[in-house]
Protein backbone atom coordinates (compact mmCIF):
# COMPACT_ATOMS: atom_id res chain seq x y z
CA UNK A 1 0.00 0.00 0.00
CA UNK A 2 2.27 2.53 0.96
CA UNK A 3 4.54 1.83 -2.03
CA UNK A 4 1.28 3.27 -4.07
CA UNK A 5 0.32 6.37 -1.86
CA UNK A 6 1.09 8.71 0.71
CA UNK A 7 0.55 8.18 4.24
CA UNK A 8 -0.02 10.95 6.72
CA UNK A 9 -0.77 11.17 10.24
CA UNK A 10 -3.05 13.47 11.70
CA UNK A 11 -6.72 14.92 11.33
CA UNK A 12 -4.82 18.29 10.26
CA UNK A 13 -4.86 19.64 6.75
CA UNK A 14 -7.41 17.16 5.89
CA UNK A 15 -9.43 18.93 3.03
CA UNK A 16 -5.76 19.30 1.35
CA UNK A 17 -4.93 16.09 1.66
CA UNK A 18 -7.95 14.84 0.03
CA UNK A 19 -8.10 17.52 -2.66
CA UNK A 20 -4.51 16.84 -3.43
CA UNK A 21 -5.17 13.47 -3.74
CA UNK A 22 -8.77 13.70 -5.92
CA UNK A 23 -6.92 15.88 -8.31
CA UNK A 24 -3.25 14.34 -8.29
CA UNK A 25 -4.98 10.46 -8.68
CA UNK A 26 -2.91 9.52 -5.76
CA UNK A 27 -3.61 7.28 -3.00
CA UNK A 28 -3.70 8.35 0.62
CA UNK A 29 -3.96 7.06 3.81
CA UNK A 30 -4.30 8.90 6.93
CA UNK A 31 -3.23 7.38 10.29
CA UNK A 32 -3.57 8.48 13.73
CA UNK A 33 -6.63 10.88 13.74
CA UNK A 34 -7.48 11.97 17.16
CA UNK A 35 -5.84 8.33 18.31
CA UNK A 36 -4.68 9.81 21.87
CA UNK A 37 -7.91 12.11 22.51
CA UNK A 38 -10.27 11.12 24.81
CA UNK A 39 -13.01 11.01 21.81
CA UNK A 40 -11.00 9.59 18.93
CA UNK A 41 -10.93 9.09 15.28
CA UNK A 42 -13.14 11.52 12.71
CA UNK A 43 -15.73 13.61 13.52
CA UNK A 44 -19.15 14.21 12.54
CA UNK A 45 -17.88 17.39 9.72
CA UNK A 46 -15.11 15.60 8.47
CA UNK A 47 -17.68 12.29 7.80
CA UNK A 48 -20.19 15.06 5.96
CA UNK A 49 -16.57 16.10 3.94
CA UNK A 50 -16.06 12.97 2.56
CA UNK A 51 -19.50 12.13 1.60
CA UNK A 52 -19.53 15.29 -0.37
CA UNK A 53 -16.23 14.29 -1.89
CA UNK A 54 -18.03 10.91 -2.87
CA UNK A 55 -21.18 13.20 -4.40
CA UNK A 56 -18.85 14.83 -6.38
CA UNK A 57 -16.32 11.87 -7.79
CA UNK A 58 -16.98 8.38 -9.41
CA UNK A 59 -15.60 5.32 -8.41
CA UNK A 60 -13.71 6.49 -5.16
CA UNK A 61 -13.64 3.84 -2.50
CA UNK A 62 -13.28 4.99 0.78
CA UNK A 63 -12.20 2.46 3.52
CA UNK A 64 -12.24 4.22 7.50
CA UNK A 65 -11.58 1.00 10.42
CA UNK A 66 -13.75 0.89 13.43
CA UNK A 67 -12.82 3.45 15.72
CA UNK A 68 -12.21 5.70 12.82
CA UNK A 69 -8.77 6.71 13.15
CA UNK A 70 -7.58 5.20 10.05
CA UNK A 71 -7.94 6.75 6.68
CA UNK A 72 -8.03 5.04 3.14
CA UNK A 73 -8.97 6.89 -0.11
CA UNK A 74 -8.76 5.88 -3.41
CA UNK A 75 -10.35 8.66 -5.76
CA UNK A 76 -12.22 8.26 -8.48
CA UNK A 77 -12.71 10.24 -11.35
CA UNK A 78 -13.99 13.83 -10.85
CA UNK A 79 -17.78 14.19 -11.91
CA UNK A 80 -19.80 17.05 -10.89
CA UNK A 81 -22.92 17.77 -12.35
CA UNK A 82 -25.80 18.80 -9.48
CA UNK A 83 -24.95 17.75 -5.88
CA UNK A 84 -26.95 18.53 -3.01
CA UNK A 85 -25.42 18.72 0.20
CA UNK A 86 -26.54 18.89 3.83
CA UNK A 87 -23.20 19.99 5.43
CA UNK A 88 -22.81 19.34 9.00
CA UNK A 89 -23.08 22.24 11.15
CA UNK A 90 -19.93 21.35 12.90
CA UNK A 91 -18.57 23.58 10.41
CA UNK A 92 -19.83 26.19 8.09
CA UNK A 93 -19.80 25.75 4.20
CA UNK A 94 -17.12 27.63 3.62
CA UNK A 95 -15.08 24.88 5.12
CA UNK A 96 -16.58 22.59 2.14
CA UNK A 97 -16.50 25.13 -0.21
CA UNK A 98 -12.80 25.61 0.17
CA UNK A 99 -12.31 22.43 -0.97
CA UNK A 100 -14.78 22.11 -3.84
CA UNK A 101 -14.04 25.73 -5.25
CA UNK A 102 -10.25 23.82 -5.88
CA UNK A 103 -12.07 20.85 -7.21
CA UNK A 104 -14.87 22.43 -9.05
CA UNK A 105 -13.08 23.25 -12.67
CA UNK A 106 -11.76 19.75 -12.89
CA UNK A 107 -14.96 18.07 -13.15
CA UNK A 108 -16.45 15.90 -15.93
CA UNK A 109 -19.38 18.23 -16.08
CA UNK A 110 -19.79 21.82 -14.92
CA UNK A 111 -20.42 21.97 -11.13
CA UNK A 112 -24.11 22.30 -9.56
CA UNK A 113 -23.64 22.50 -6.07
CA UNK A 114 -26.41 23.35 -3.48
CA UNK A 115 -25.44 23.17 0.20
CA UNK A 116 -27.07 23.47 2.91
CA UNK A 117 -25.83 24.36 6.59
CA UNK A 118 -23.83 27.00 8.50
CA UNK A 119 -23.19 30.00 5.95
CA UNK A 120 -21.10 32.68 8.32
CA UNK A 121 -19.55 31.42 11.31
CA UNK A 122 -16.12 32.67 13.08
CA UNK A 123 -13.77 29.94 12.38
CA UNK A 124 -14.30 29.59 8.76
CA UNK A 125 -14.31 31.58 5.78
CA UNK A 126 -17.99 32.16 5.38
CA UNK A 127 -19.79 31.86 1.58
CA UNK A 128 -19.96 36.09 1.65
CA UNK A 129 -15.88 36.27 1.88
CA UNK A 130 -15.44 33.33 -0.84
CA UNK A 131 -17.82 35.11 -3.08
CA UNK A 132 -16.17 38.22 -2.92
CA UNK A 133 -12.37 37.14 -2.58
CA UNK A 134 -11.91 33.74 -3.97
CA UNK A 135 -14.31 33.83 -7.28
CA UNK A 136 -11.98 36.93 -8.60
CA UNK A 137 -8.66 34.54 -7.93
CA UNK A 138 -10.06 31.78 -10.00
CA UNK A 139 -11.23 34.68 -12.84
CA UNK A 140 -7.47 35.63 -13.02
CA UNK A 141 -6.87 31.74 -14.09
CA UNK A 142 -9.64 31.76 -16.93
CA UNK A 143 -12.16 30.29 -14.97
CA UNK A 144 -14.82 32.73 -15.86
CA UNK A 145 -18.28 32.87 -17.91
CA UNK A 146 -21.91 32.45 -16.69
CA UNK A 147 -22.13 29.77 -15.22
CA UNK A 148 -19.71 30.84 -12.38
CA UNK A 149 -21.59 32.40 -9.40
CA UNK A 150 -22.12 31.39 -5.87
CA UNK A 151 -25.20 32.61 -4.91
CA UNK A 152 -26.46 32.59 -0.73
CA UNK A 153 -30.76 32.16 -1.01
CA UNK A 154 -30.51 31.76 2.29
CA UNK A 155 -28.36 32.52 5.28
CA UNK A 156 -27.95 30.60 8.58
CA UNK A 157 -25.84 31.76 11.37
CA UNK A 158 -24.12 29.32 13.66
CA UNK A 159 -25.17 27.42 15.49
CA UNK A 160 -28.00 26.28 13.98
CA UNK A 161 -27.45 26.93 10.63
CA UNK A 162 -30.78 26.44 7.84
CA UNK A 163 -28.70 28.55 5.08
CA UNK A 164 -28.29 27.57 2.04
CA UNK A 165 -25.93 28.57 -1.20
CA UNK A 166 -25.74 27.60 -4.55
CA UNK A 167 -22.47 27.11 -6.60
CA UNK A 168 -22.18 26.79 -9.89
CA UNK A 169 -18.73 26.42 -11.89
CA UNK A 170 -17.95 25.53 -15.55
CA UNK A 171 -15.59 22.92 -16.48
CA UNK A 172 -12.00 23.97 -17.50
CA UNK A 173 -9.37 21.93 -19.74
CA UNK A 174 -6.71 23.51 -18.77
CA UNK A 175 -6.22 26.94 -16.86
CA UNK A 176 -3.70 29.66 -17.86
CA UNK A 177 -0.93 30.55 -16.47
CA UNK A 178 -0.93 34.23 -14.45
CA UNK A 179 1.52 36.74 -14.11
CA UNK A 180 0.48 38.66 -11.11
CA UNK A 181 3.22 40.72 -9.50
CA UNK A 182 1.98 44.07 -9.00
CA UNK A 183 -1.10 44.52 -6.80
CA UNK A 184 -1.71 48.06 -7.67
CA UNK A 185 -3.13 50.65 -5.53
CA UNK A 186 -6.31 49.89 -3.42
CA UNK A 187 -9.13 52.20 -5.40
CA UNK A 188 -12.53 51.24 -3.29
CA UNK A 189 -13.52 49.10 -0.43
CA UNK A 190 -16.88 47.07 -0.66
CA UNK A 191 -18.33 45.34 1.89
CA UNK A 192 -21.85 43.38 3.03
CA UNK A 193 -23.31 43.93 6.75
CA UNK A 194 -25.32 41.22 7.25
CA UNK A 195 -28.08 40.70 10.10
CA UNK A 196 -30.46 38.24 10.75
CA UNK A 197 -32.92 37.71 13.49
CA UNK A 198 -31.73 40.97 15.30
CA UNK A 199 -32.87 44.03 14.69
CA UNK A 200 -31.98 45.35 11.05
CA UNK A 201 -30.06 48.30 12.59
CA UNK A 202 -27.51 46.65 13.78
CA UNK A 203 -26.10 46.16 10.26
CA UNK A 204 -26.21 50.26 9.90
CA UNK A 205 -23.90 50.29 12.87
CA UNK A 206 -21.30 48.20 11.78
CA UNK A 207 -21.12 49.79 8.68
CA UNK A 208 -21.20 53.03 10.59
CA UNK A 209 -18.12 52.21 12.79
CA UNK A 210 -16.46 50.64 9.91
CA UNK A 211 -16.53 53.89 7.57
CA UNK A 212 -15.13 55.58 10.51
CA UNK A 213 -11.78 53.61 10.74
CA UNK A 214 -11.73 53.66 6.59
CA UNK A 215 -12.18 56.64 5.62
CA UNK A 216 -9.42 58.35 6.19
CA UNK A 217 -7.86 56.24 3.83
CA UNK A 218 -10.15 56.48 0.85
CA UNK A 219 -13.24 57.67 0.33
CA UNK A 220 -14.72 55.33 -2.50
CA UNK A 221 -16.13 52.92 0.59
CA UNK A 222 -19.74 50.91 0.16
CA UNK A 223 -20.46 48.62 2.45
CA UNK A 224 -24.54 47.15 1.67
CA UNK A 225 -26.51 46.17 4.23
CA UNK A 226 -28.34 42.64 3.72
CA UNK A 227 -31.22 42.14 5.87
CA UNK A 228 -32.51 38.32 5.26
CA UNK A 229 -36.19 38.04 7.15
CA UNK A 230 -38.59 34.93 7.29
CA UNK A 231 -37.74 31.78 6.15
CA UNK A 232 -34.36 32.83 4.13
CA UNK A 233 -32.96 34.13 8.16
CA UNK A 234 -32.61 30.50 9.13
CA UNK A 235 -32.34 29.08 13.02
CA UNK A 236 -29.89 31.56 14.94
CA UNK A 237 -29.64 34.91 15.34
CA UNK A 238 -26.44 36.99 14.20
CA UNK A 239 -24.52 39.56 12.77
CA UNK A 240 -21.39 40.10 10.16
CA UNK A 241 -19.61 42.17 8.28
CA UNK A 242 -17.37 41.18 5.39
CA UNK A 243 -15.60 43.80 3.43
CA UNK A 244 -12.59 43.69 0.33
CA UNK A 245 -10.33 46.51 -0.65
CA UNK A 246 -10.01 46.03 -4.76
CA UNK A 247 -7.13 47.51 -6.41
CA UNK A 248 -6.39 48.95 -9.74
CA UNK A 249 -4.86 46.06 -11.18
CA UNK A 250 -7.59 43.80 -9.98
CA UNK A 251 -6.74 42.15 -6.70
CA UNK A 252 -9.30 41.35 -3.49
CA UNK A 253 -7.69 41.82 -0.28
CA UNK A 254 -10.76 40.86 2.10
CA UNK A 255 -11.57 40.65 5.79
CA UNK A 256 -14.37 39.35 7.75
CA UNK A 257 -16.16 39.03 10.78
CA UNK A 258 -19.14 37.51 12.67
CA UNK A 259 -21.16 37.68 15.54
CA UNK A 260 -20.41 34.98 18.43
CA UNK A 261 -22.70 32.30 17.95
CA UNK A 262 -25.61 32.57 20.33
CA UNK A 263 -24.77 30.79 23.63
CA UNK A 264 -21.25 30.32 23.19
CA UNK A 265 -18.79 32.88 24.48
CA UNK A 266 -19.28 36.83 25.57
CA UNK A 267 -21.51 38.49 23.02
CA UNK A 268 -20.24 41.41 20.84
CA UNK A 269 -21.96 44.94 19.96
CA UNK A 270 -21.66 45.98 16.57
CA UNK A 271 -19.90 48.89 16.62
CA UNK A 272 -16.93 46.70 17.89
CA UNK A 273 -17.20 44.25 15.20
CA UNK A 274 -17.19 47.16 12.58
CA UNK A 275 -14.14 48.76 14.25
CA UNK A 276 -12.09 45.50 14.56
CA UNK A 277 -13.12 44.22 11.20
CA UNK A 278 -12.06 47.14 9.17
CA UNK A 279 -8.51 46.73 11.48
CA UNK A 280 -8.91 43.27 9.74
CA UNK A 281 -8.30 44.86 6.68
CA UNK A 282 -5.75 46.83 7.61
CA UNK A 283 -4.19 44.13 8.56
CA UNK A 284 -4.11 42.52 5.50
CA UNK A 285 -3.54 45.79 3.90
CA UNK A 286 -0.48 45.53 5.62
CA UNK A 287 0.19 41.57 4.48
CA UNK A 288 -0.71 43.11 0.93
CA UNK A 289 0.29 41.33 -2.05
CA UNK A 290 -1.74 40.02 -5.16
CA UNK A 291 -3.89 37.34 -3.35
CA UNK A 292 -5.15 37.58 -0.07
CA UNK A 293 -4.29 35.53 2.57
CA UNK A 294 -7.09 32.95 2.95
CA UNK A 295 -7.14 32.27 -0.62
CA UNK A 296 -3.28 31.92 -0.59
CA UNK A 297 -3.42 28.07 -1.43
CA UNK A 298 -6.31 28.46 -4.20
CA UNK A 299 -3.91 30.40 -6.06
CA UNK A 300 -0.83 28.17 -5.44
CA UNK A 301 -2.93 24.95 -6.67
CA UNK A 302 -4.04 26.87 -9.61
CA UNK A 303 -0.47 27.97 -10.57
CA UNK A 304 0.46 24.38 -9.99
CA UNK A 305 -1.84 23.35 -12.42
CA UNK A 306 -1.55 25.44 -14.61
CA UNK A 307 -0.14 24.72 -18.45
CA UNK A 308 3.60 24.19 -18.65
CA UNK A 309 4.26 28.04 -18.55
CA UNK A 310 5.75 30.32 -15.68
CA UNK A 311 3.48 31.77 -13.01
CA UNK A 312 4.03 34.08 -10.95
CA UNK A 313 1.91 35.61 -7.64
CA UNK A 314 2.78 37.99 -5.46
CA UNK A 315 1.99 36.83 -1.69
CA UNK A 316 1.92 38.76 1.56
CA UNK A 317 3.28 35.88 4.41
CA UNK A 318 2.60 32.82 3.70
CA UNK A 319 -0.18 31.72 6.22
CA UNK A 320 0.72 27.86 8.50
CA UNK A 321 -1.77 26.88 5.99
CA UNK A 322 -0.67 27.84 2.84
CA UNK A 323 3.25 26.41 4.25
CA UNK A 324 1.67 23.14 5.05
CA UNK A 325 0.15 23.09 0.97
CA UNK A 326 2.84 23.97 -0.45
CA UNK A 327 4.61 20.71 1.21
CA UNK A 328 1.69 18.65 0.22
CA UNK A 329 1.96 20.10 -3.50
CA UNK A 330 5.42 19.13 -3.25
CA UNK A 331 4.32 15.14 -2.16
CA UNK A 332 1.57 15.26 -4.40
CA UNK A 333 2.67 16.79 -7.52
CA UNK A 334 6.18 16.89 -7.34
CA UNK A 335 6.33 20.76 -7.69
CA UNK A 336 8.45 23.29 -5.87
CA UNK A 337 8.01 27.17 -5.58
CA UNK A 338 10.80 29.56 -6.03
CA UNK A 339 10.14 31.98 -2.90
CA UNK A 340 11.75 34.98 -2.99
CA UNK A 341 11.78 37.85 -0.59
CA UNK A 342 10.72 41.43 -1.76
CA UNK A 343 10.48 43.94 0.70
CA UNK A 344 9.11 46.92 -0.09
CA UNK A 345 11.25 50.35 -1.33
CA UNK A 346 11.84 52.57 1.73
CA UNK A 347 10.53 55.68 0.49
CA UNK A 348 7.35 53.91 -0.07
CA UNK A 349 5.02 53.14 2.90
CA UNK A 350 3.53 50.12 1.66
CA UNK A 351 3.18 47.70 4.16
CA UNK A 352 5.28 44.47 5.09
CA UNK A 353 7.35 42.22 3.34
CA UNK A 354 5.93 40.16 0.02
CA UNK A 355 7.16 37.17 -1.08
CA UNK A 356 7.01 36.26 -4.66
CA UNK A 357 6.04 32.68 -5.66
CA UNK A 358 7.01 31.21 -8.95
CA UNK A 359 6.94 27.97 -10.24
CA UNK A 360 6.43 26.42 -13.82
CA UNK A 361 2.65 24.17 -13.69
CA UNK A 362 2.69 21.24 -14.39
CA UNK A 363 0.28 21.02 -17.50
CA UNK A 364 -2.39 19.22 -15.83
CA UNK A 365 -5.51 19.07 -18.86
CA UNK A 366 -8.53 17.63 -17.51
CA UNK A 367 -9.38 14.43 -19.20
CA UNK A 368 -12.71 14.52 -17.58
CA UNK A 369 -14.29 16.76 -19.35
CA UNK A 370 -16.35 15.74 -22.54
CA UNK A 371 -15.22 16.90 -25.76
CA UNK A 372 -17.96 18.77 -27.83
CA UNK B 1 19.27 33.17 -13.58
CA UNK B 2 21.49 35.03 -11.65
CA UNK B 3 19.45 35.28 -8.73
CA UNK B 4 18.64 31.98 -8.49
CA UNK B 5 21.87 30.90 -8.75
CA UNK B 6 22.81 32.95 -5.82
CA UNK B 7 19.64 31.52 -3.98
CA UNK B 8 20.66 28.13 -4.32
CA UNK B 9 24.35 29.04 -3.58
CA UNK B 10 23.08 30.17 -0.21
CA UNK B 11 20.42 27.51 0.38
CA UNK B 12 23.33 24.88 0.06
CA UNK B 13 25.50 26.76 2.08
CA UNK B 14 22.59 27.22 4.94
CA UNK B 15 21.58 22.83 4.57
CA UNK B 16 25.64 22.34 5.66
CA UNK B 17 25.58 24.31 8.40
CA UNK B 18 27.69 27.46 9.20
CA UNK B 19 30.38 27.17 6.58
CA UNK B 20 28.66 30.47 4.56
CA UNK B 21 30.71 32.22 6.99
CA UNK B 22 33.86 31.71 5.55
CA UNK B 23 32.65 32.52 2.33
CA UNK B 24 31.53 35.83 3.32
CA UNK B 25 34.60 36.47 5.02
CA UNK B 26 36.47 36.06 1.78
CA UNK B 27 34.31 38.65 0.45
CA UNK B 28 34.35 41.18 3.00
CA UNK B 29 38.49 41.05 2.46
CA UNK B 30 38.10 42.38 -0.77
CA UNK B 31 35.87 44.74 0.19
CA UNK B 32 37.89 45.76 2.77
CA UNK B 33 40.88 45.88 0.53
CA UNK B 34 39.21 48.51 -1.61
CA UNK B 35 38.55 50.21 1.08
CA UNK B 36 42.10 50.11 2.44
CA UNK B 37 43.04 51.85 -1.01
CA UNK B 38 40.83 54.69 -0.98
CA UNK B 39 42.01 54.99 2.78
CA UNK B 40 45.52 55.46 1.42
CA UNK B 41 44.98 57.99 -1.15
CA UNK B 42 43.06 60.17 1.61
CA UNK B 43 46.61 59.81 4.19
CA UNK B 44 48.78 60.68 1.15
CA UNK B 45 46.69 63.96 1.27
CA UNK B 46 46.77 64.56 4.39
CA UNK B 47 50.15 63.13 5.10
CA UNK B 48 51.65 66.00 7.15
CA UNK B 49 48.59 66.12 9.54
CA UNK B 50 50.03 65.09 13.35
CA UNK B 51 49.58 61.37 13.94
CA UNK B 52 47.38 60.80 16.88
CA UNK B 53 44.81 62.33 14.50
CA UNK B 54 45.44 59.88 11.96
CA UNK B 55 45.21 57.15 14.45
CA UNK B 56 41.78 58.58 15.97
CA UNK B 57 40.57 58.58 12.46
CA UNK B 58 41.59 55.03 11.59
CA UNK B 59 40.41 53.93 14.57
CA UNK B 60 36.58 52.47 12.53
CA UNK B 61 38.61 50.64 10.83
CA UNK B 62 39.73 48.16 13.08
CA UNK B 63 37.74 44.95 13.64
CA UNK B 64 36.05 45.79 10.47
CA UNK B 65 35.80 42.36 9.26
CA UNK B 66 34.60 41.12 12.27
CA UNK B 67 32.02 43.69 12.41
CA UNK B 68 31.14 43.20 9.12
CA UNK B 69 30.62 39.27 9.36
CA UNK B 70 28.41 40.07 12.41
CA UNK B 71 26.58 42.18 10.83
CA UNK B 72 26.01 39.75 7.73
CA UNK B 73 25.15 37.20 10.34
CA UNK B 74 22.53 39.25 12.24
CA UNK B 75 21.19 39.61 8.72
CA UNK B 76 21.07 36.09 7.95
CA UNK B 77 19.02 35.57 11.02
CA UNK B 78 16.44 38.37 10.19
CA UNK B 79 15.99 37.28 6.84
CA UNK B 80 15.46 33.73 6.95
CA UNK B 81 15.69 31.58 3.70
CA UNK B 82 11.95 30.75 3.14
CA UNK B 83 12.50 27.91 0.84
CA UNK B 84 14.23 26.14 2.88
CA UNK B 85 11.80 26.77 5.80
CA UNK B 86 9.17 25.60 3.85
CA UNK B 87 10.72 22.68 2.17
CA UNK B 88 13.46 21.81 4.73
CA UNK B 89 13.78 19.01 6.52
CA UNK B 90 10.42 18.46 8.55
CA UNK B 91 10.30 14.80 9.67
CA UNK B 92 13.04 15.37 11.93
CA UNK B 93 10.97 17.14 14.77
CA UNK B 94 9.02 14.36 15.60
CA UNK B 95 11.77 12.04 17.26
CA UNK B 96 11.72 14.20 19.98
CA UNK B 97 8.40 12.66 21.72
CA UNK B 98 8.45 10.01 20.72
CA UNK B 99 10.05 8.41 24.24
CA UNK B 100 6.79 7.42 26.57
CA UNK B 101 6.52 6.58 29.78
CA UNK B 102 6.37 3.84 31.52
CA UNK B 103 4.39 2.74 34.90
CA UNK B 104 5.63 -0.46 36.44
CA UNK B 105 6.75 -1.50 32.65
CA UNK B 106 2.96 -2.41 31.99
CA UNK B 107 0.99 0.82 31.34
CA UNK B 108 2.01 3.26 29.32
CA UNK B 109 0.85 7.24 30.40
CA UNK B 110 -1.25 8.13 27.39
CA UNK B 111 -0.19 12.27 27.17
CA UNK B 112 -3.04 14.25 25.44
CA UNK B 113 -1.72 16.11 22.29
CA UNK B 114 2.06 17.78 23.23
CA UNK B 115 3.71 19.63 20.86
CA UNK B 116 3.85 18.03 17.73
CA UNK B 117 1.15 15.69 17.93
CA UNK B 118 -1.06 18.83 18.28
CA UNK B 119 -0.41 20.24 15.08
CA UNK B 120 -0.99 16.78 13.92
CA UNK B 121 -4.32 16.78 15.01
CA UNK B 122 -5.15 20.56 15.47
CA UNK B 123 -7.95 22.09 13.94
CA UNK B 124 -7.95 22.23 10.18
CA UNK B 125 -8.45 25.98 9.29
CA UNK B 126 -6.96 28.31 6.60
CA UNK B 127 -7.65 31.34 8.77
CA UNK B 128 -4.48 33.35 9.49
CA UNK B 129 -4.72 34.92 12.30
CA UNK B 130 -3.37 38.67 12.10
CA UNK B 131 0.08 39.88 14.15
CA UNK B 132 -0.79 40.97 17.37
CA UNK B 133 1.82 43.07 17.79
CA UNK B 134 0.31 45.43 14.98
CA UNK B 135 -1.63 48.33 17.13
CA UNK B 136 -4.06 49.61 14.57
CA UNK B 137 -4.66 52.11 16.81
CA UNK B 138 -1.67 54.13 16.28
CA UNK B 139 -0.53 56.86 13.68
CA UNK B 140 2.49 54.67 12.84
CA UNK B 141 0.70 51.27 12.02
CA UNK B 142 -1.97 53.68 9.94
CA UNK B 143 1.21 55.71 8.34
CA UNK B 144 2.88 52.10 7.50
CA UNK B 145 0.11 52.00 4.43
CA UNK B 146 -0.60 54.65 3.27
CA UNK B 147 0.59 54.15 -0.32
CA UNK B 148 -1.12 51.48 -0.81
CA UNK B 149 -4.03 53.25 -1.49
CA UNK B 150 -4.82 55.28 -4.72
CA UNK B 151 -5.13 58.24 -2.34
CA UNK B 152 -1.04 57.82 -1.15
CA UNK B 153 2.13 58.73 -2.72
CA UNK B 154 2.42 57.45 -6.26
CA UNK B 155 5.93 56.02 -8.31
CA UNK B 156 7.75 58.95 -10.33
CA UNK B 157 6.56 58.35 -14.15
CA UNK B 158 2.88 56.47 -12.74
CA UNK B 159 1.48 59.61 -11.11
CA UNK B 160 -0.45 61.39 -13.57
CA UNK B 161 -0.18 64.94 -12.15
Amino acid sequence: MESHGLTYDGCNFFRQRLVLSTLSGKRVKIKNIRSKDDNPGLRDFEASFIRLLDKVTNGSRIEINQTGTVLFYQPGLLYGGAVEHDCNTQRSIGYYLEALLMLAPFMKMSLKATLRGVTNDPIDPTVDLLKSSALPVMKRFGIDGEGFDLKVVKRGMAPGGGGEVVFTCPVRRTIKPVQLADPGKIKRIRGVAYSVRVSPQMANRIVESARGVLNQFLPDIYIYTDHMKGPNSGKSPGFGLTIVAETLNGSFLSAEMSSTPQGQGDPVLPEDLGRNCAKLLLEEIHRGGCVDSSNQSLALLLMTLGQQDVSKVLLGPLSPYTIEFLRHIRDFFQIMFKIEVQKPSEEESKGGDKVLMTCVGVGYSNINKTLK
Amino acid sequence: EDESDEEEATGRAGDSGHCSEEEEEEGEEESEDEEDESGEEKEMESEEEEEEEEQGALRWKEDLQQKASQAFLRQQEAAPNLRKLVYGTVVEADKSDEEEEELGGLFRVNRPQTSKKFTADALDCSRFKPDTSHDWDLEEMLNSIRDCFVTGKWEEGQDAA
